[in-house]
């Protein structure tokens, strides 16, 4: 699986507005329906979360796979506790889940906590390589793999929270009910969008996730509605208000507090500050928190609340949150984990020998390229079916279409 | 050996606005072609820096890129006011930037060290009618 996301065609109307919004050029308009590169799909959601006809739809699990397990774990995303109105008590959330059928929550939020402190150590122990960029965001360590790959070597290798949590809930609960076995037990992942559902899906790391089943926020959150309105307040567990602090954009970097940090959220922005690393114009920086949607992960495209006042709930929880409350003895652990590799991950790709290119067939490519560029009108009109002119000409020099495709120069022509 | 392409990138006096387009088209040439991040990353260092260079220090210049077989080139030149002493210019910290270019973030000083330090050849010359800088990059 290289994408989590499907299109339905016969919604499609072919109106560009996925194609212009694509990062990463890989929509082309094809006999009036949208078609996807999936080797060239971040599995950001931009396309998702623009088309007007809901065209675009979720590869999601749901709730009717708990049945396939003994033993149900959740881990709620960080921005689940910004989905419900102002005030509704993580306790209530909680219950809702239970009352779905899960029968353990392990709060992301911890699991965020202690990537922080590795996060943290990893940066000060080495220095070899400036800006660090986090790994958390798994489209935009996509993004880099594929348009950014000298950046490969900033990438922080660490496992994502949510795996982390998957880890310690799975620990956790084998240790507490001796008569299961770890096949008995389903891991669900509530996701804010496709990016991490690929994660699990399609781990760009290791073979298999830590988690079994990944549920979008959307699927669930009806269900989790409804759950809430039933059940009493008896309190499961609090969330870690650092790890909170991941749901939103800022987060991160507030909970390392390095000396020189940038904290940069929204594909373009995102682009720009990559493009300054590139430069080598941000070596003085320590840590780049580098996350694909608009104020963090609270913008994901399977998160229901609109982004800016899911980060105002989150706000308020991180204010309000009685700090007495809130208990886990795996932060304490921090060490002991670390020094067993607990967190480490490996960018598979890191460390690819790039080959001697063939300088003289690459040049007289970009000739081509050019060539055809410079017939074209420039206007960006996406009528052909690709995003820009300049992708027109780079499809037209790969053979992939022909510049009959230009309307404007077939309207100048019949003048 | 053989130039394969030459590209030629006119840089204006005072240009903030386009700070940076010409390094970062270079860059794109440079990925395109399927260098190593090694050999993209000097080359971008080397013409930002000389980018920022022309439009902050000079009346004005330009930067042309040469694609070999074996090497990249940049030849980059201003048409004045030249610099006074280059043994000091080279020096790490020393700026003549004036107060607002260093508001603006620019002007530490260490421009013409780091063309030097990403450069495997490094000459440069100057006199008032203007700085001619080559910097060169082995690919082997």
């Amino acid at each position: 699986m290289k994408r989590t996301f499907y299109l339905e065609k016969e919604k499609c109307m072919g109106c560009t507005n996925c194609m212009r919004k694509c990062p990463t050029e890989a929509i082309r308009i094809v006999e009036g329906k949208a078609k996807i590169d999936d080797d060239k799909c971040i599995n950001c959601g931009e396309c998702i979360r623009v088309c007007p006809y809901n065209a675009y739809t979720a590869i999601s699990d749901n709730i009717e796979d708990l049945k396939k397990f003994k033993y149900n774990i959740a881990i709620p995303s960080t921005t689940v506790y910004g989905q419900f109105s102002l005030g509704t008590k993580i306790c209530k959330i909680h219950n809702a889940l239970i009352g779905l059928g899960f029968d353990y929550i392990y709060d992301e939020s911890w699991a965020a906590e202690l990537v922080t402190k590795a996060i943290k150590d990893k940066v000060l122990e080495d220095k070899s390589v400036k800006p660090k960029i986090s790994s958390n965001c798994p489209a935009i360590v996509r993004l880099i793999r594929i348009k950014y790959k000298s950046l490969l070597e900033n990438i922080i290798e660490l496992e994502a929270p949510m795996e982390i949590a998957a880890k310690l809930s799975l620990e956790k609960v084998l240790r507490s009910n001796k008569d299961l076995k770890k096949k008995d037990i389903g891991i669900f992942y509530i996701s804010p969008c496709p990016a991490k559902i690929l994660s699990v899906k399609e781990p760009m790391d290791k073979k298999d996730s830590y988690i079994n089943r990944v549920i979008s926020l959307k699927e669930i959150y009806g269900d989790m509605i409804r759950e809430l309105k039933m059940h009493n307040e008896l309190c499961f567990s609090n969330p870690s208000l650092t790890g909170l602090k991941w749901a939103i954009s800022g987060g991160q970097t507030e909970a390392c507090d390095f000396e020189n940090s940038i904290s940069v959220s929204g594909l373009e922005n995102v682009i720009d500050i990559l493009e300054e690393i590139e430069l080598g114009k941000l070596d003085h920086i320590d840590f780049i928190e580098a996350l694909s949607c608009n104020g963090g992960c609270v913008g994901g495209t399977y998160n229901f609340e609109n982004p800016f006042v899911a980060n105002s709930n989150i706000k308020h929880i991180l204010k309000k949150t009685d700090k007495g409350l809130i208990l886990n003895k795996d932060i304490d652990k921090y060490n002991q984990f670390k020094s067993k590799g607990f967190f480490d991950s490996k960018i598979i790709d890191k460390h690819e020998k790039v080959g001697k290119p063939n300088i003289k067939e690459a040049v007289k490519m970009i000739d081509e390229i050019e060539k055809f560029y410079e017939k074209l009108p420039k206007l960006d009109c996406g009528s052909c079916g690709a995003p820009t002119c300049r992708a027109l000409a780079e499809d037209i020099a790969n053979g992939l279409d022909t510049i009959d495709s230009c309307v404007i120069l077939k309207l100048e022509e019949n003048k | 050996m053989k130039k394969i392409k030459n590209y030629v990138y006119k840089i204006q006096k005072n240009d903030f606005t386009n700070a940076g387009k010409v390094s970062s088209e270079i860059k794109k040439t440079l990925k395109k072609i399927g260098f190593n991040k090694l050999i993209i990353r000097e080359t971008a260092v080397i013409s930002y820096e000389s980018e920022m260079n022309i439009i902050i220090h000079s009346d004005g210049g330009l930067i042309e890129l040469g694609i070999y077989e074996d090497k990249i080139t940049l030849f980059i030149k201003d048409f004045g006011p030249g610099i006074e002493d280059i043994e000091l210019a080279m020096t790490e910290g020393y700026s003549t930037a004036t107060s607002k270019v260093r508001e603006l973030g620019f002007g530490a000083g260490m421009g013409l060290p780091n063309i030097k330090k990403c450069s495997d050849k490094f000459i440069i010359k100057s006199n008032n009618k203007g700085t001619i800088i080559e910097s060169t990059i082995f690919l082997e």
